[in-house]
Parts: structure tokens; C-alpha cells; sequence
């Protein structure tokens, strides 16, 4: 009886030392943010919000159609700019520091802001989007243990994501991104996650190199009018 | 009365006691170090590998400061190894997949200072994540090949430990890609594999070096029947010694390469009796001696790279104490030039660029240096902080300046603050040599007393740098005197007159050098078996001093009693004196009773600051392969001791510290890592916090005025955590509480105390700056994901002046109010930003209160924001008027805003409108409307001309340069910018009459008119 007791302990401690894979890590994050039917429903989102640079307010709007489309709209003392990504062709317009003409993007960097027109981000139904997951542990971040996982996209970009085990939230991510023909990486910080009617659990708070974005208004599936992923000044 | 103190000024949001809160690095949050650098000497490099494909993404392994990356070709770098080992002994890049990358930690360039590793890494994604797999007990790895046609196939040459008899070392060989190793060659427990090459063309013909090497604390021996050449053709299965045409064994050190394009040809140099570069041009069947310069043979043990070229068989290169190159094959030598500047000595590690090979990366004990001429000349990269100090000191100037001794690379001083940042130009080297102690005299600013190794001493003018030897001198009764390569040069703390040097004898001088006293008498155990040094070396003779021994290691004068001293050997003893040095006590045989081994180096004392009977002191055993951490602290002066332990060490000790003001607070500093207590050493945890996980931690300072914590590395340069006041006074129980806001002290007004110089710096490493102005701290039991954080600033009359987004990190948080309202609201709609509209005018003197929302809840506190007594060119009255003009200007924008926010509004309006409207009369009215508020717009902001290089210049331009100097700098402003406020506030005046005018105008006509036609315009255009 005692031996029976004793195997189900060490049945019990091997549960709890099992080790989690970055399947049911991604499962837990997924369900924390409201679950993937909530999400699955998602096609189009439109955000709101601001960045303080030095106390002014940068305003921004950020505009997805799944597959269609993205855009963001930067705006500072009446000026505005803008990025625009579609399937075929991508734009980027930055008047503040003197950028007089519309930029089309280049072929490689549309090809990697390809991501840009999911809503949903990288971890929902990440492997039907032919996205690869590995785990690498833990690590800190901020004095926070977290989940290290590296998202590679069908596309080849990679991401690594950072999650709090205690909340299944991402925390961090760092992107690759290319800039001026070099790989750079991009660290963001997320917080203030909070739940919206339609059940999708967003961070409204996000730490980016040059300030932290605070989203003001989100709406879930508007009407989005593809006329916008054209570029006009 | 302390307890009190915090209750009144702690502000605790919430207390849920759940699982006790472990205090560690995490709970002091954004309290991070700053990097200091400096990269103006670099350090030690001992691997550099390339990725083929590209050229320009080049990865650097460093003695002791990790692994970086430049994907550049060297113009930046980043550190990518920063959680792990920082001791580099070898880098390879799969040529097949550049972005697998293994990494072998250990140096093996075996110097008395080399520090050890934890076995292989490997990256797959380009250094960007690392996992370790395997050899963890091989503590040196000297070079790793991949076969080129067969990435599953790695070979990895470890000499093994350097203090100690091993198993570990040989030859391994991965089949798998890394995931397992079988050793396939083994010599001895004596002798490890220091080489290793493979065939390009033919990948089963693998060729190896061994070596037998030792060193004790008083020698070294490179050479003996365990080093050998090896060939084997079957993938390391049978293996066959060459020695035909090589000289008689036995052999020590044997660098070798294989010349890429034509294999058969291989190049080594091979120490023995007489060590000799040999050739062969059968794939190793035979040899043949060549004659070769000093620098091609000299130091086997140290210098252990040649390479050739991969596409030009006879261009060989020997980075050595210098460079030399061939263009023979090896049978002569050239040496590199001196134009475009000095080369640094001692060179580990060479990569050849294959798509350009006129290009050479090489890495010397003083960084890295490019080539662009096939290593005829030289550029030094700039950017690379790994510099090797041995010890820190500071100055109390204001900004204080840092001091300390490198590795190979002499004595410097450089600032801890600059305008723009502490750049590599602003340290200035003061003493040549491998630099060690050096230390400012506390009484006479301008002197400096630094030395170089063996105890080479001099007193130096800090303005002129020229220097006078003061080293002690051997009396006629006394035996030969041993200098430690590392002396110590101590400067008292009870008494500042007080300088201290010792070899085997303590001396003491109160002129700065002229005259010295001998106060002790042989404080070592002069043990005659370990002083014989001029037979260290092995096959070839190498002794620097750095195999001295017996010597005096370390020297403290308790802050408490000039006359009680502490001093310690590196041959474990630990004496006292009380009196000045008249009669010493050794404590040698107590400490080993508390299970610290004896013989140790007594590597740091602390006479504690609180009580004389307490001394903490760290023993370093490594020298014996013992390489654990043993601290140790008594409290009855040396009688009995109590060794400080926590899971949580690793690496021998360097350093132990205690703090300035909380005596519970320690600090202590090994081969791989910074830690802390909070408790008086019960409980340890690991600095992070922007240093390195593992890094070299050799000495630790503490400024008494701006409390912060200065950390000498050996690898990584200097780290600052600016103000430890959070962690003196951290508490269990503030650390259990939810969220804690921590009292502000008063707030002085400052712009800082540099301006910027006006132009970026163009290159080389730049360390930043502390903040000016003290943060607003607050503590989170946790990270806050969900909820926000924001700060609010209020006046005393209760309006809202600022509002700062709060971060939500675990631990301490950090706020930067920079002690500014917000900008102004300005016009909208130019043709370019008005960047200097984004200034703020700085607050007045005042109590401000700070309102904290943390999630639901809004908590309070008074800030105290003062004058800045101290800047005499700026005055109280000076400040209140600046901040009147600079408010009179701020209201300006506002109205010029509101001025143009209506003709937005208007032409919005009319442009929405004008196509819709059918009464051509409406429409004629309509484009006068909008032509005339278009004029007037004009005139209020630039609106013509984009490009940043045309300075269109309108009415909110022209408030924005006055307000921009008015309120941008620490002045009050001058007779003619209050005269222009006058004249600015007139045009103000007009542009909003004028608008008026406009709209008297034609707004009714419009507004009617869009009525008439239906077109509900008002709410629209508003």
C-alpha cells in the first residue's frame, strides 16, 4: 500500500518536472490573450494611440485587414506620415525629417513586412500559418524568468518572444529587422493587457526604443475601406 | 529611530504578504550598470572567425569580456555571450551554414592571469541564442574545426586544464553536429591537445598538436614527451606521430596551418630545446627546418597562431610579439609597418577575409586591428570595451575620475562623466607596461602613483604625465626583494598621507616616495622551493615576474586605527599589525580551521568600517586547481572564521567590499561574477543588471559622495551602478509589499551638468552619462501586466503640468521628470516640424506634488524642486526671469495655435465643401474665403518649403527661436529677446485681428450659404 502510495508521488513529481514544450507554452499564451476561437474571428483591427516624445504627443493609428493590407498613420504638429504594407507593394512616407516623396519599400523588405497584415499576430494559429516555434528555455527578462521561444514565419523572419509563465503573456519580443542593408534587432515591451468586449485580451501599453506606446481606442473587425493601402500625402 | 525614518517616508500602496520575496537582482529593477568601456586600449583577444559568404560578419572571442558580433566588417559590435563564461578559447563558423556557430570557452593563450572556461557552446541562429553542449570539465579549448564538407563533423582541440592534472583533455570529435563527443586523442593526464587542422580536400585527413604544460604559482613548464605532432588518415580513428625532419623531442608548444588551397603544405612552429619554424610539402610526412626571425619563434606558449593565406600557399602569416608575414612559403619574413600607427604586441588570433584577402582581422592583447594591405599596415577598431583592468581607484573630483591598471596595456585615467558621453578620447594613459594598482593621492591632486609589473613604481604628474621611480630598495642586510607581478600600492584610510607598498616586506611613505620606511619584517613564508623562478618556462625560458612568489599580495589599513594594518601573502598568510608595524601576529593557521585550504593567495582584506575586530577577507586556490570561492569573515581579529558560502558562486574570489553606510550590505567580485548581500554575507545573490553573468570581477570601489559602486573588470573594462542608496536600504519587508514609492530628495534645477559640445562623436566606444537629476523610485513586488502607470506633476495651485508614462518592471522602477511643464500647443500644419517648439520652459523652485497611478489607484507625494545654489552665473532672480519671458513666449504659441487651429478649421471646412455647393456665387466667396485665410496661415507658419536645408522662417519660427534660447539654456535672457517678446506679442496680436477680420468677412456668407444648400457644415468643419 505504501509502495502504491509512493509510485503515485513520483508519478505526481514527474508531472510537475515535466518539462513544458513550446506547444502548450504557445496553448497557455493563447488562452491567456482570450482563447483561439476569440481570435480566429479576428480579421481586421484598427488602433489608436499615442507616443510622448520630450512630452508632445505622437499620435498613431495602426489599420489591419488580414491579408489585404496594413497601415500607420504617424501624426505630430499636423504633419502626417505613413507606412503602408499590401501583398503586392509597400510605401513608406516619414515627412519630419524632411522626406519630401513617397518611398515604395524594396522587394526584400515587403517580403519581410509581409507579417505586418496578420491581426493576429505571430502565435495564433501559428502553425497553420507555417510558422516555426523552438523553445529555448528560460531567461530573463527584467528581473522576470521568462519562456525564450523563436518564431521563424513562413516567410523567414524570426521573432523571439518572451513569455511570463505566471501570466502566459508575452512580455518582449525582439525582431530582426533589416535596416540600411544590416540585420538590427528590435526589442518591444508589452503591458496594460487588458480584455475587450469581443473576448481578445490586447496590450494597450508598448515599450519601443524611442518611447512607450499607449493605445488609446482598439476596435475589433471595422469596416476597413482598401482604399487606405494606397499611398497619397 | 531608523525604523521611524521609513515609516514616515515610505509610501506602501498595498501589503498582501503571499510566498516570501526572494531580494536578488530582479528586486533592484532599472538600477543597471553603465558600461563605462573604456575601448581605447581594447584587451585581450583570442579568436576571430568569419563568415565566408559575406566578408563582414565577423565574430571576436575575447579573453575575458565574451563573444561580439559585427555583421559591418568592424565599424560596430555587439557582446552576444553575455549569460555565460566571458573567457574565449576558440570560434568556428560552419562554412557550410554561417549561421551555426561554436564557441569554446577557456583562453588558451596560457599567461599566469588566464582564466578558464565551461565547456562548448553552440549557436544556430548566428550567435543570437546559445546552448552549451559539452566538455564542461575541459577548462581550455584552443581551436575548433568543422569539416567543411561535412558539418556533422567537429573536432576540438582542448590542452585541458593549465593548474592541474586532467582526463578532459585531447582530442574530441563530434559525429552528430555537436550533439555528442568521443575523445580520439589522449595523451596523458599531463598533456592535451593545443591544435588541430583539417585537410579541405581530403576531410578524413585530420592533423593535431599536443602539449604537456604545467603551471604552479611559482613556475611554469611548457614541454615534454606528451607534445607531439600528429597525422591521422581516417578521421581520427589510427593516428601516426610525425617526426621526420622535426627536431629531437622532447617538444612544447606546436602551433601549425595548412596552407587551404594546397594542402599538402603545412607550416609549424615547433618549441623544444631549440625552438624552430618547420615546413612541409608532404602533407606532414616530412619536415624541414627553416631560419626564422625572433618574433616567428618566440613565446610558443603565448603565441600560437600561424596562418595562411586561403588562396596563396606562400603568403604565411605569424602574429607573434609582432606581426611578420611571408610571401615564400615561410622560408623568410617581413615585418609589419608602423604607418598609420602603432601595432599592439602579442598577437592570438588571425581571419583572413576569402573574398578580399587583402584583408586581415587580427586580435592582439590590445584588441582587434584591421588590414587592408595584406597586414603590411594597420587601422585599430575603436569600439571594442574589453579591456582588462586589475584594479579601480578613484578621485574626489566632481565628476570623479576612474584609474586602474590593464593587462598588457599599461595605467589610465579617464572620467566617470563628459559632455556627450565618456568617449575613448577622454582616458589618457599615464604609465606603460601590463598597468596594475594605481592610485591618486588624495592629498595632492595632481599626483598619481601607478606602476608596471614586479613592482616597477612611479610617482607621476597628472598635467604633465612625466613620471620619477619610487620602487623600494633592497637594504644591505635583506634578502633579494620579490615583487608580485601585481605589487600592491595601498593609500591609507585612516590616514590619506599614508602610501603602502610590499614585497616580501611592507614599506610605508609619508612624502609621496621620497623617503620609505620598511615596517615589517618577511611577512611570507619564504618558502625557498617556490622562489625559484629563473628556471621557469619549460623548453624556453619565460620568466616576467609573473611566477614571483612569496610575495606580499594584498594591504589594508583599517579605517579606524592608521596603526592597525592587514596585510596578505599569496603563500596564505594573513597578518597584523597594531602598531604601526613593530610586531606582527600571522592568523594563517585560523582561517584554515573554518575549511579554507592553506597556501591560498590572500587576494583581498577588509577591515570592516563599523568594528576593528572585523576583518573579511577572500583566498584564491585556483593556482593549486582548486578553483571554488571561498570568503571568509571574523570578528574577533583574525582568531576564528566563518567562511561565507552560497550556492549562488562561481568563480575563485577576487574581492570582497563592504558598504560605506549599511555595514550589512556587502559586495564581492570572482573570476565569474559580481554578487551582493544584504544580510552581512547570510545570503548572496548574483549582480546582473547590465553586467555580465560571469564576468571578471577583480576589484570593487565605492564612491562616499555620489554612492556609487565602481567595478573593475578583467575583460569587460569598468562598470558604475550609480547611487546604491536603494539597495542600502531594501528590506525584507519593503520587498514583501506589493508596490513601494520611495522618498524623492529635493530636486536641484539643472540642465545638466555638461552641454553637448554641439556635434555627435564620430566613432569608438562612448559611455553614458548618469542622470542629472535624481529619479523618482518605485518598487514593484512583481511586473505589471496588467493596468498602467502614469506620473502626473502638479503645481501648488493644482494644474497639471506633466504627465510621464510609468514603467512597470519588477524591482525598482525608475521616473526621469527632467523638471519641465509640458510643451506648448503650436500652430499645426507647416511644412515642416518646429522641433524647437518641443522645448519646455523648466519649473520654478516649489513643492510639486506627484500623483502615482499604479493599475486603480492614485497615490501621492510631495516633490521639492530647488534653485541651483551652486551655479553662481545663474541666479534665483536670473531663473524667475527666464521663466516669465519663456512663459510669455510659451502663451504666444498658444494663442498663434488657437489662431490657426480656427483657419484649419475654416479651410477644411471650405475644401470639403467647394465641389458640393451648386450658387456660384457661394463658390466664388468660398475660394476668396479660403484664399485670404491661406495668406494669412502663410504668415503665421512656414508652409512653403519642406526640404530641412531651407529655413523658411514665419511668425511661429520666429517665437520659436526666441523661446527655444530663452527657455534652452541656464541664463537669464538678455535686454533685446524680452525687447523682441514685445514686438512678437504685437504680431500675435495682428495675425489674430486679421483672422477676425477675415471671418467677419465671409463666415457668415459661408455658413449661410452652406445652410441654405444643406450642407451642414459647422459640425462638420468643427
Amino acid at each position: 500500500m505504501k509502495r502504491i502510495f509512493f509510485s503515485f508521488l513520483l508519478l505526481g513529481a514527474a508531472f510537475i518536472v515535466k518539462a513544458q514544450t513550446a506547444d502548450e507554452i504557445i496553448a497557455k499564451h493563447v488562452e491567456a490573450i482570450g482563447g483561439a476561437d476569440a481570435w480566429k474571428k479576428v480579421q481586421s483591427t484598427k488602433y489608436e494611440g499615442n507616443v510622448k516624445v520630450q512630452g508632445a504627443d505622437v499620435s498613431v493609428t495602426l489599420t489591419t485587414l488580414s491579408g489585404k493590407g496594413s497601415r500607420q498613420d504617424i501624426s505630430l504638429m499636423g504633419m502626417n506620415g505613413f507606412r503602408i504594407v499590401t501583398p503586392a507593394a509597400g510605401w513608406n512616407y516619414m515627412p519630419f525629417q524632411g522626406q519630401t516623396e513617397v518611398d515604395p519599400m524594396t522587394a526584400e523588405d515587403l517580403k519581410e513586412a509581409q507579417d505586418d497584415m496578420d491581426p493576429q499576430g505571430k502565435l495564433v494559429d501559428y502553425k497553420e500559418k507555417g510558422t516555426t516555434v523552438e523553445l529555448f528555455g528560460k531567461d530573463d527578462v527584467d528581473g522576470t524568468e521568462c519562456y525564450k521561444l523563436v518564431a521563424t514565419t513562413k516567410s523567414g523572419v524570426k521573432e523571439t518572444f518572451f513569455i511570463d509563465p505566471k501570466t502566459s503573456f508575452v512580455i518582449k519580443s525582439i525582431a530582426v529587422l533589416k535596416a540600411n542593408g544590416q540585420e538590427v534587432e528590435q526589442a518591444s515591451m508589452y503591458s496594460n493587457y487588458t480584455k475587450l468586449p469581443e473576448g481578445i485580451v490586447v496590450a494597450m501599453s508598448i515599450m519601443l526604443p524611442f518611447g512607450e506606446m499607449n493605445i488609446t481606442k482598439v476596435e475589433v473587425n471595422p469596416a476597413v475601406d482598401e482604399g487606405i493601402f494606397k499611398p497619397a500625402k | 529611530m531608523r525604523s521611524i525614518y521609513f515609516l514616515t517616508t515610505i509610501l506602501a500602496f498595498s501589503f498582501i504578504a503571499n510566498a516570501q520575496t526572494e531580494i536578488n537582482s530582479s528586486t533592484f529593477g532599472m538600477m543597471e550598470a553603465r558600461s563605462m568601456g573604456p575601448a581605447t586600449m581594447s584587451g585581450r583577444i583570442t579568436a576571430i572567425d568569419g563568415v565566408a559568404a559575406d566578408g563582414k560578419t565577423i565574430y571576436v572571442g575575447t579573453a575575458g569580456g565574451g563573444i561580439w558580433k559585427t555583421t559591418n566588417g568592424g565599424a560596430s559590435f555587439n557582446s552576444i555571450f553575455d549569460k555565460y563564461c566571458q573567457s574565449i578559447g576558440a570560434i568556428a563558423v560552419d562554412p557550410k551554414n554561417p549561421k551555426v556557430i561554436f564557441a569554446g570557452t577557456g583562453e588558451s593563450n596560457m599567461r599566469n592571469t588566464v582564466s578558464i572556461g565551461d565547456g562548448l557552446y553552440k549557436s544556430n541562429d548566428g550567435g543570437s541564442n546559445w546552448r552549451k553542449v559539452g566538455l564542461e570539465n575541459t577548462e581550455h579549448i584552443a581551436d575548433i574545426v568543422i569539416n567543411p564538407k561535412n558539418s556533422d563533423i567537429i573536432y576540438v582541440a582542448a590542452p585541458g586544464p593549465l593548474w592541474s592534472k586532467s582526463k578532459d583533455r585531447g582530442l574530441y570529435k563530434s559525429s552528430d553536429g555537436g550533439k555528442t563527443f568521443d575523445k580520439i586523442l589522449f595523451i596523458s593526464e599531463d598533456a592535451g591537445c593545443a591544435d588541430v587542422a583539417v585537410d579541405p580536400e581530403h576531410p578524413d585527413t585530420v592533423y593535431a598538436s599536443t602539449w604537456e604544460f604545467r603551471r604552479k604559482p611559482y613556475s611554469f613548464n611548457s614541454g615534454g614527451i606528451g607534445s607531439g605532432m600528429w597525422k591521422s588518415t581516417d578521421g581520427g580513428k589510427n593516428w601516426k606521430e610525425g617526426k621526420n625532419g622535426l627536431p629531437p623531442k622532447p617538444f612544447g608548444r606546436i602551433a601549425f596551418a595548412i596552407a587551404p588551397s594546397a594542402p599538402q603544405n603545412i607550416v609549424a612552429i615547433v618549441e623544444a630545446a631549440e625552438t624552430g619554424l618547420y615546413i612541409s610539402a608532404d602533407g606532414g610526412e616530412s619536415w624541414k627546418k627553416q631560419s626564422a626571425s625572433m618574433n616567428v619563434v618566440s613565446r610558443p606558449f603565448y603565441f600560437a597562431t600561424i596562418v595562411i593565406d586561403p588562396n596563396d600557399p606562400k603568403r604565411v602569416y605569424r602574429p607573434g610579439y609582432g606581426f611578420s608575414y611571408s610571401t615564400d612559403g615561410g622560408y623568410s619574413f617581413a615585418d609589419a609597418s608602423a604607418d598609420g600607427g602603432w601595432l599592439h604586441s602579442d598577437h592570438h588570433a588571425l581571419w583572413i577575409n576569402p573574398l578580399n584577402t587583402n584583408q586581415l582581422y587580427l586580435g592582439t592583447d590590445g584588441g582587434v586591428y584591421i588590414s587592408l594591405d595584406k597586414g603590411a599596415t594597420w587601422n585599430f577598431v575603436h569600439n571594442l570595451p574589453v579591456s582588462q583592468f586589475y584594479h579601480v581607484a578613484m578621485d574626489e573630483k566632481k565628476p570623479y575620475n576612474l584609474y586602474g591598471g590593464l593587462q598588457d596595456n599599461g595605467s589610465w585615467v579617464g572620467p566617470s562623466a563628459a559632455p556627450g558621453g565618456v568617449s575613448n578620447a577622454n582616458w589618457k594613459a599615464i604609465n606603460g607596461g601590463d598597468g596594475f594598482w594605481v592610485q591618486p593621492d588624495p592629498v595632492n591632486p595632481d599626483i598619481v602613483y601607478a606602476e608596471s609589473q614586479g613592482g616597477e613604481v612611479n610617482r607621476i604628474n597628472r598635467s604633465t604625465v612625466k613620471s620619477v621611480g619610487i620602487k623600494p630598495q633592497q637594504g644591505a642586510t635583506e634578502e633579494k626583494l620579490r615583487w608580485n607581478w601585481n605589487t600592491p600600492i595601498v593609500v591609507g584610510v585612516a590616514n590619506k598621507k599614508n602610501l603602502y607598498m610590499g614585497n616580501q616586506y611592507l614599506y610605508k611613505t609619508t612624502d609621496q616616495g621620497r623617503n620609505w620606511s620598511r615596517i615589517s619584517p618577511d611577512l611570507t613564508t619564504n618558502n625557498k622551493e617556490k622562489q625559484k623562478q629563473e628556471e621557469s618556462g619549460g623548453l624556453s625560458a619565460d620568466n616576467t615576474s609573473a611566477e614571483n612568489h612569496c610575495t606580499i599580495f594584498t594591504i589594508a589599513e583599517s579605517p579606524l586605527d592608521e596603526k592597525f594594518i592587514w596585510v596578505g601573502t599569496d603563500d596564505g598568510n594573513l597578518q597584523y599589525t597594531r602598531d604601526a608595524g613593530k610586531t606582527w601576529t600571522n592568523v594563517a593557521a585560523n582561517y584554515t580551521k573554518a575549511g579554507i585550504p592553506a597556501q591560498t593567495w590572500v587576494s583581498s582584506i577588509e577591515p570592516s568600517l563599523y568594528d576593528k575586530n572585523i576583518v573579511y577577507a577572500t583566498f584564491d586556490n585556483h593556482m593549486y586547481g582548486d578553483h571554488k570561492t571561498y570568503v571568509g569573515v571574523s570578528k574577533d581579529m583574525g582568531k576564528s572564521w566563518t567562511m561565507l558560502k552560497s550556492e549562488e558562486f562561481t568563480g575563485f574570489a577576487h574581492k570582497i567590499k563592504e558598504d560605506l553606510k549599511n555595514k550589512e550590505l556587502l559586495f564581492l567580485g570572482t573570476e565569474m561574477g559580481l554578487f551582493a548581500s544584504l544580510n552581512g554575507g547570510q545570503k548572496w545573490f548574483r549582480m546582473k543588471n547590465n553586467i555580465p553573468e560571469y564576468i571578471l570581477a577583480r576589484d570593487i570601489q565605492i564612491n562616499p559622495t555620489t554612492n556609487d559602486l565602481v567595478i573593475a573588470t578583467h575583460g569587460r573594462g569598468l562598470y558604475i551602478v550609480d547611487d546604491i542608496s536603494p539597495m542600502r536600504s531594501m528590506t525584507k519587508e519593503i520587498a514583501e509589499k506589493d508596490a513601494v514609492l520611495f522618498p524623492t530628495p529635493p530636486l536641484t534645477l539643472t540642465m545638466g551638468q555638461f552641454g553637448n559640445g554641439g556635434f555627435p562623436k564620430t566613432s569608438g566606444f562612448v559611455a553614458p552619462n548618469p542622470v542629472s537629476i535624481p529619479p523618482i523610485k518605485y518598487y514593484l513586488k512583481e511586473r505589471m501586466s496588467k493596468g498602467d502607470i502614469k506620473a502626473e506633476i502638479y503645481d501648488a495651485s493644482g494644474n497639471l503640468i506633466q504627465t510621464i508614462p510609468g514603467s512597470k518592471r519588477k524591482g525598482i522602477n525608475m521616473l526621469n521628470w527632467n523638471l519641465n511643464m509640458k510643451p506648448p500647443k503650436v500652430a499645426t500644419g507647416g511644412a515642416k516640424l518646429d522641433f524647437g517648439a518641443l522645448l519646455s520652459p523648466m519649473v520654478l523652485p516649489g513643492d510639486y506634488t506627484l500623483k502615482l497611478t499604479v493599475g486603480d489607484t492614485v497615490y501621492k507625494s510631495i516633490l521639492k524642486v530647488v534653485h541651483d545654489a551652486s551655479n553662481k552665473d545663474f541666479t534665483l532672480e536670473d531663473r524667475k526671469l527666464q521663466n516669465k519671458t519663456a512663459m510669455d513666449l510659451y502663451k504666444m504659441h498658444e494663442e498663434l495655435a488657437a489662431v490657426v487651429d480656427v483657419i484649419n478649421a475654416k479651410q477644411k471646412l471650405i475644401n470639403d465643401n467647394l465641389t458640393k455647393v451648386k450658387d456660384s456665387s457661394l463658390k466664388r466667396s468660398m475660394v476668396a474665403y479660403n484664399d485670404e485665410l491661406e495668406k494669412l496661415r502663410a504668415e503665421c507658419l512656414a508652409t512653403k518649403q519642406k526640404s530641412i536645408f531651407a529655413d523658411e522662417k514665419k511668425l511661429r519660427e520666429e517665437i520659436t527661436e526666441v523661446y527655444a534660447a530663452v527657455s534652452g539654456q541656464e541664463a537669464a535672457p538678455s535686454n533685446l529677446q524680452i525687447q523682441r517678446v514685445t514686438v512678437l506679442q504685437g504680431e500675435v496680436k495682428k495675425k489674430a485681428d486679421a483672422n477676425k477680420q477675415i471671418l467677419n468677412k465671409y463666415d457668415k456668407i459661408l455658413m449661410d450659404g452652406l445652410r441654405k444648400e444643406g450642407l451642414s457644415g459647422e459640425k462638420k468643419g468643427f
